[in-house]
């Protein structure tokens, strides 16, 4: 898990729209959101619009004297939803989550190390698919940084349930994998 | 099963509550089975993570417009044709008298006074006198590579329309008489 999953604590009472605070938030956020979304199956377009919606629900929430406690965990539980509420107005499925393509690898990567890379990639994605729709959201929120209490918000589920939802998933992973 | 296994993925997700992490971090210390499972949780976290950036960065790569390649193509034909059939557009018409005239045969001086026009050119009206004209045209060789100019792929395309990995130099020898006389691609 990355560090930034330390609860965000900006001095958020003086925020206001457009302020120099909302400018930070959104440089720290924006990546986690678009790269949740994009796994999530949306593609990049959709995704940078349901990035752009939140943060504009943001700006509305704080001039309307919202809560300002976990704006982290608000965000992407905005964003979630938009992404849930694009896939249910298109009547379509996203494509498959985590489906990116293989070409990917960093240009000066050797040919053994593309080979290995390859491999290792292709095993996590074949067990990754053997995941669950909730096992594989909590674990892309919680590469977002996310702590479990800020999943279990988002998804609209008990702490104790993310806490056991993340472990069954790492742990289908790592026998898959061989790890 | 160990007992503390299942709370190895809390403490590395730091979920635990305060007063069981030491016991955790003890306990780790000296079971190798816990401490070997630790790892390979840390790095399946570590996979997993590489590759959702893999994918987002794939997934977030513009593709190129269906219209670029097609302009790009519509750009080399007009690039390749400009430079196959000069002829038409930059061959001065006072050249085909005096290109004429330096390649007949035998006793003529080099700086002959101009030679009668063909019939066909006799109402023509020159501003230009032409011994200048046969002057230049025999210091020149028209066989002589002129100009040789090396175009790279990238210069040819708009950006970003190079396929990836794909990349070569056009090189061109141009006459002095404005002929392409070769154009060789290499890598």
């Amino acid at each position: 898990m990355s560090d930034d999953s330390v609860p965000l604590a900006l001095p958020l009472l003086r925020l206001a729209a457009g302020s120099l605070e909302v400018t930070t938030l959104y440089r720290e956020l924006r990546k986690p959101l678009l790269r949740y979304l994009v796994c999530l199956g949306l593609t990049s377009d959709e995704a940078q619009d349901v990035v752009q919606d939140a943060f504009l629900s943001l700006q509305r929430h704080l001039a309307s004297d919202g809560l300002q406690e976990n704006i982290r965990g608000w965000l992407f539980r905005v964003a979630h939803n938009q992404a849930r509420n694009r896939q249910k107005s298109y009547h379509r499925r996203f494509s498959e989550p985590l489906d990116g393509e293989m070409d990917f690898l960093a240009d000066d990567a050797t040919p053994e190390q593309r080979v290995l890379e390859k491999e290792k990639f292709r095993r996590l994605a074949a067990a990754v698919q053997l995941l669950t729709e909730s096992e594989r959201e909590c674990l892309l929120l919680r590469a977002g940084g996310l702590r479990y209490r800020e999943i279990g918000e988002v998804l609209g589920i008990a702490t104790s349930t993310v806490g056991d939802t993340v472990e069954r998933a790492i742990k289908k992973l790592a026998e898959k994998c061989n790890v | 099963m160990c007992e503390f296994q299942a709370k190895l993925i809390a403490f590395l997700d730091r979920e635990l509550p305060s007063e069981e992490v030491a016991g955790v971090e003890r306990h780790i210390e000296e079971c190798e089975e816990c401490r070997n499972r630790l790892a390979g949780y840390e790095l399946v976290n570590g996979t997993f993570d590489a590759y959702c950036d893999a994918v987002m960065a794939a997934k977030m790569r513009r593709p190129i417009p269906h219209w670029v390649p097609v302009l790009a193509s519509a750009a080399v034909a007009a690039v390749v044709m400009f430079l196959a059939f000069p002829g038409k557009r930059m061959e001065p018409p006072v050249l085909t008298p005096t290109i004429a005239a330096a390649s007949v045969p035998g006793p003529m001086p080099v700086l002959a006074p101009p030679a009668p026009e063909p019939a066909t050119h006799k109402k023509m009206h020159r501003r230009h006198p032409v011994p200048a004209v046969q002057e230049r045209a025999v210091k020149w060789r028209p066989t002589e590579t002129a100009v040789q100019i090396a175009i790279p792929a990238e210069a040819m395309f708009p950006p970003g329309a190079m396929p990836k990995g794909l990349n070569f130099v056009a090189e061109m020898s141009i006459a002095p008489d404005g002929s392409v006389k070769q154009v060789r691609l290499r890598q």
